[in-house]
């Protein structure tokens, strides 16, 4: 059996990700030590493909809240956490390399009911300039945490400053689930 | 006070807290599952520690590669912690150990330095 039977229909799938540059690809569970797991591979795929070691950084730095959002936040859960186990949660995360630009691509579901609050932290870190948001940074990390923040509140923040371009983010509604949105964030660096 | 001794997994920092020399390690990466929970008993045993520091002279080593949102936030409670001891009477030494090309982890130490002045800080770029 040649290469081409054996891939048959899923052929298409393969070519996508190499004509995409497709550098990582996971979707499906989130866990803690999953994300260590996914870690090595990132780290690996980044230094293998000879992209430059401050780039690499930022690119696992953002990889890192991602993927830490999915388990904190995302509205499919298999395990809520808590407890002695951690919380395993279900979302996408994608790396692409398009010439010198780099893509990272995160989509999972939340509620419904935390769209507006989502847009609201958003919106104004799209149109602030890198200086502005090197300054709301300085200020997030002298004040509290937020009470909804399992992290620091510091996560979005640490994304924009690291991006070579502003964050970008859509939601998109759940026809058969209504009391879930996805959640679409995309950061170029 | 007994000395302190986390060893690091892949995804928390080594934790070398040797009281009876006056010098406290912190070496490794930190995007722990809960930064929180983590650091907490770190700072308690810290600040116990400084609590009964007095005319001392503590060196501080950091070399930390990488280290999350969250993580960063609780860095910044230690810097803290140090801070007050140094402003009390202690000489408190902080070698910031950090690549040459890591602008961020240069850019933390800066705000370290611009929060927390009664610390002698000084920044240690590695060459690669």
């Amino acid at each position: 059996m040649n290469m081409f039977e054996l891939l048959d229909q899923d052929a298409a799938f393969f070519e996508l990700a190499q004509r995409r540059n497709l550098l990582f690809y996971h979707k499906g569970y989130f866990s803690h030590s999953i994300v260590a797991a996914m870690s090595e591979v990132v780290k690996l795929q980044l230094e293998v493909a000879g992209i430059n070691a401050p780039t690499r950084r930022k690119l696992f730095s953002s990889f890192i809240e991602l993927s830490q959002n999915i388990i904190h936040y995302s509205s499919d859960s298999l395990a809520e956490g808590g407890g002695s186990g951690g919380a395993i949660r279900e979302g996408a995360v994608c790396i692409t390399t398009d010439g010198e630009r780099h893509l990272m691509l995160c989509v999972n579901p939340v509620a419904t009911s935390a769209v507006g609050h989502l847009r609201e932290r958003l919106e104004p870190l799209c149109n602030m300039s890198l200086e502005e948001i090197k300054q709301a940074y300085k200020v997030s990390l002298r004040s509290d945490t937020p009470e909804e923040s399992k992290g620091a509140g510091l996560g979005f923040l640490t994304m924009a400053r690291d991006a070579s371009a502003p964050l970008e983010f859509a939601f998109y509604p759940r026809v058969d689930t209504p009391e879930t949105t996805l959640f679409c964030l995309k950061t170029i660096i | 006070m007994d000395n302190l001794h986390i060893a690091a997994t892949s995804t928390s920092p080594e934790i070398d807290f040797q009281f009876d020399q006056n010098v406290l390690t912190f070496r490794g990466e930190s995007y722990p599952e809960n930064a929180a929970a983590f650091y907490a008993p770190v700072i308690e045993r810290l600040r116990a520690y400084l609590a009964g520091c007095s005319d001392a002279a503590i060196t501080v080593e950091v070399t930390l590669t990488y280290f999350n949102s969250s993580s960063t936030k609780m860095l910044f409670s230690v810097f803290d912690a140090l801070d007050q001891a140094a402003s009390s009477g202690n000489r408190v030494l902080v070698r910031w150990y950090r690549d040459a090309e890591d602008e961020t982890i240069l850019e933390f130490g800066e705000e370290l330095q611009a929060d927390f002045t009664a610390i002698d800080f000084t920044d240690c770029p590695v060459a690669t």
